[in-house]
């Protein structure tokens, strides 16, 4: 298991993945804006998404898991 | 291996990897990317189209001037500049010559050409700034300058916008000694009829090869005289006129019997047109050049992923962000480098990389979030790729300072927001630091090339590498991602109208009138910040396709060191030593 953990505090602008999806590490698989900018977060790990913890429009600090890779 | 082994070759034959090969293509991002592309090639077309048809001038036995470069260049070498640069707006469309680097007989040079069928070659408005571009450009580089010339002199309708002022059509003249004085020749070939201008165009370089229907005089002979001079002109004046023309049969003066047999101008004459551009190949060849090899540190090298990735790497979507490692490692040879400093000012990548197996400096912004300790100044607010704080801006005042030492080119990648503003950014002295990096590029007398990759904005616009802040600035690139203005046009009319704004709600009047005035001005600040704009304008010297981006590198690094006023031997170079530790 891997933690997806937030890198930048910011609202969730995208999300690029659903449960039980194949993800590979690099991926952008989501987007969160912050300072009027789109900041990509990369996937930490190749895997399956087992959870995803948040839902666009919300807002998140730097260091929440915002989804686990199995 | 090429003609001659490497020297400290422990540092520059393999270098530390960067970049990972690309995880999915994002068709959208190409779409957008390729759309724009498409309207600048649709610019291009427009001007090789503007003039008389290539198929009436051929009948004519006349050549045109895309024709005579085609004929001149080395298959493969053309990098045009300025094709679309028209900053006047003119109903030509265009400036009337046509431009760029490209190798004659195997030796890069810049070249020149008068678009010979407009106007057979007039001076039009925003002709003379796209000259001293042009001369500036063999300066910087120490190529020869290879002129194509076919100007019969100022376009009359317009002289006021082309004959005088300081940066008027005159200023070729004295900037061709220039370049003479410093050693760098300039070789013309010449075509047609040269009067006046067009005469001094001719008379100034270096070597002058004619063709055998060419002239160059001081003024022309085409001029009907013996008038009445009355101050205008009435019926009777014109009746006069018509006379006059349907009598006058003079041949324009400085002919080859002229300035061949007569005065000795003209070093050279061909029979036929293409026996011009052979003769400029023959004299290209003798032109000073060390070979190739001697300045490279490896063999050439391609990129280990492909070109083609930036099209879904640099997103079109401008608040979105990316890696500009991965940007760096398809332009690369073999997709290696030396990075400068990684952990300091870390909004911004300074690195050695070889291109076409020349050692080359890079600087270019960093995209996304820096972490909440950066900038080391305030914990108010966190730091962002893209925007210049105090460790980046020292960073790269260090960086450009050796490779200026060590004699090594630059190339500058610019996505750039702007400079930290705000009182904590003043006690940062981000104000002096901007300067400082001016003052340090200034100092280097290195050449450079700039990419406007995405951003170019505010004073960091100027300070990485921007034409407009130094004297060092080669040409500037731009892309189908390309905007350039001092701030986004959001931000500008917030600027402009917030006080309004305040003023109307207080007075009680209504909203509309002033929120319609802002978005006029967001609508006019990106039009006039499109890829387009800019380089009709001259913000960049052309717009340039993703995948031909390293194609201009090469050009750039390899007319850099095709024979440099000076040179650092690479075993007494410091930067990669500072860089290993």
């Amino acid at each position: 298991m891997v933690n997806l953990e937030s890198p930048l505090s910011g609202k969730i602008l995208e999300i690029n993945m659903e449960v039980g999806q194949q993800v590979n590490e690099d991926d952008e698989v989501i987007i969160i804006e912050a300072l009027k900018m789109e900041n990509p977060v990369y996937c930490p790990a190749t895997g399956v998404v087992k959870e995803i913890k948040v839902r666009i429009g919300d807002q998140v600090n730097e260091g929440d898991i915002l989804a686990v890779i199995e | 291996m090429g003609a001659y082994g490497y020297s400290l070759h422990p540092y520059f034959k393999e270098m530390p990897a960067i970049g990972k090969p690309l995880n999915r293509v994002n068709k959208q991002n190409v779409e957008e990317i390729k759309k724009v592309e498409a309207e600048i090639a649709q610019e291009v077309e427009r001007v090789k189209q503007t003039g008389k048809a290539t198929e009436a001038m051929n009948k004519q036995g006349e050549m045109t001037a895309w024709q005579r470069l085609e004929y001149l260049v080395d298959p493969g070498t053309w990098c045009p500049l300025h094709t679309i640069y028209d900053p006047e707006f003119n109903e030509e469309g265009t400036t009337g010559v046509i431009d760029g680097i490209g190798k004659i007989s195997g030796k890069w040079a810049v070249i020149i050409a008068s678009n010979n069928k407009i106007m057979a070659g007039a001076w039009i408005a925003g002709q003379a700034d796209n000259i001293l571009r042009v001369t500036d450009l063999a300066k910087r580089l120490r190529v020869p300058l290879v002129w194509v010339l076919n100007c019969s002199g100022v376009k009359l309708m317009e002289q006021e916008k082309v004959y005088a002022n300081r940066r008027g059509n005159g200023t070729p003249f004295y900037r061709h000694a220039e370049l003479e004085q410093l050693g760098i020749p300039v070789i013309v070939g010449i075509y047609g009829t040269n009067p006046a201008g067009g005469g001094y165009h001719g008379i100034s370089p270096t070597v002058l090869i004619a063709h055998q229907k060419a002239n160059i005089a001081v003024g022309g002979g085409g001029i009907v005289g013996g008038m009445n001079p009355k101050g205008y002109f009435d019926e009777e004046a014109a009746e006069q006129l018509i006379d006059a023309t349907r009598k006058f049969k003079a041949a324009p003066p400085g002919r080859v019997e002229i300035h061949y047999n007569g005065t000795g101008f003209f070093r050279e004459v061909c029979e036929t047109e293409e026996a011009v551009l052979d003769r400029i190949k023959q004299y290209m060849k003798d032109m000073p050049a060390y070979h190739p090899d001697f300045f490279r540190v490896a063999d050439p090298a391609e990129p280990k992923f492909p070109i083609e990735d930036l099209y879904s790497l640099v997103p079109f979507n401008q608040r979105r962000g990316y890696q500009m490692a991965e940007v760096l490692a398809r332009l690369f040879d073999n997709s290696e480098h030396m990075e400068y400093r990684p952990g300091y000012g870390p909004e911004v990548y300074c690195g050695l990389a070889k291109i076409d197996g020349y050692l080359c400096g890079i600087i270019g912004n960093n995209q996304g979030m820096l972490g909440n300790n950066y900038p080391e100044y305030t914990d108010q607010y966190q730091g962002i790729g893209g925007k210049l704080y105090r460790q980046g801006l020292i960073k790269m005042s260090e960086f450009v300072t050796f490779c200026g030492r060590d004699r090594i080119p630059i190339i500058w990648l610019q996505d750039t927001t702007g400079i930290d503003v705000g009182d904590i950014a003043e006690k940062a002295e981000l104000l002096g630091l901007g300067q400082s990096l001016i003052y340090s590029i200034e100092s280097t007398d290195i050449p450079m090339m700039l990419i406007v990759l995405r951003k170019g904005t505010a004073a960091a616009h100027y300070i990485m590498g921007g034409p407009n802040a130094n004297n060092n600035n080669a040409f500037t690139l731009g892309t189908a991602t390309t905007e350039i203005y001092v701030m986004h046009g959001e931000t500008a009319a917030a600027a402009s109208y917030s006080r309004r704004l305040v003023k109307e709600k207080d007075a009680g009047r209504p909203l509309e009138p002033v929120i319609e005035k802002m978005n006029d001005m967001v609508r006019e600040y990106y039009e006039k910040s499109r890829p387009v704009f800019c380089a009709k304008k001259g913000f960049v010297d052309e717009i340039v396709n993703f995948a031909d981006l390293r194609k201009y590198c090469k050009a750039f690094v390899g007319a850099a060191y095709q024979n440099p006023a000076s040179f650092c031997p690479f075993h007494q170079m410091i930067t990669p030593r500072i860089i290993r530790g």
